[in-house]
């Protein structure tokens, strides 16, 4: 299987606001929107024309051990 | 299947002074409850024993919570953590053309302890119960296979 290149959001996301959440276009180059809740997020994304965007907040690293 | 990590930004601290990023292996999962969907990321987590999402997930996906479907759990925090869990079926895809998205049925959690995270969790049950997964690190990239 060929090798993959890593997707590397660091510019994209190098401005997000932390704790906030954010969606990024389709193709992961862009944050279409950003706010407090998630419905707030995929309404705005919605209305500037992101159909399907994917919808994360920026992790803090010591945050994913569960 | 074949996935890349994904890279975030991440600050530096008296621990790791020179790290400027972080690469973790996040799977892109479309997760669908009937005519609702959503498309966010997920850790694929070994050392998770359930899959687990943020609340707001659920609400978005017209998951009622609280429900009957409760399950305490503890990470680092020491007070016990809430999941409320409901089936979804989730789709993975490496955006590849030439290969077939995995759609499957996954009893997932929803809680309000991952709200800070953001980023939901494939864990053992329903993930790696069902999924050969490999992990190649060193190259930034990992395999999915049925």
């Amino acid at each position: 299987m060929a090798t993959v290149t890593p997707i590397d959001l660091t510019e994209v996301l190098k401005n997000a606001p932390a704790g906030e959440w954010i969606a990024l276009s389709h193709d992961e180059g862009r944050i279409v929107a950003t706010g407090k809740t998630l419905d707030d997020v995929l309404k705005a994304a919605t209305e500037a024309g992101e159909e399907q965007p994917i919808v994360l907040k920026v992790p803090p690293v010591s945050a994913l051990i569960l | 299947m074949r996935f890349p990590y994904v890279v975030f930004p991440a600050k530096s601290d008296a621990a790791f002074p020179n790290r400027r990023l972080c690469a973790r292996p996040l799977i892109k999962v479309l997760l669908r409850k009937g005519p609702r969907s959503l498309l966010t990321y997920a850790i694929v987590d070994s050392g998770a024993d359930q899959c687990i999402f943020p609340a707001s997930l659920a609400t978005h996906l017209g998951i009622t919570i609280p429900n009957p479907n409760t399950y305490v759990f503890s990470g680092t925090q020491d007070s016990p953590q809430i999941a409320y869990f409901d089936t979804v079926t989730a789709t993975l895809w490496n955006w590849n053309p030439a290969e077939a998205a995995i759609t499957f049925e996954l009893y997932a959690g929803f809680c309000q302890t991952l709200e800070h995270v953001g980023l939901g969790l494939l864990g053992q049950d329903g993930f790696f119960s069902r999924f050969t997964v490999n992990f190649d690190s060193r190259n930034l990239q990992f395999d999915v296979s049925a």
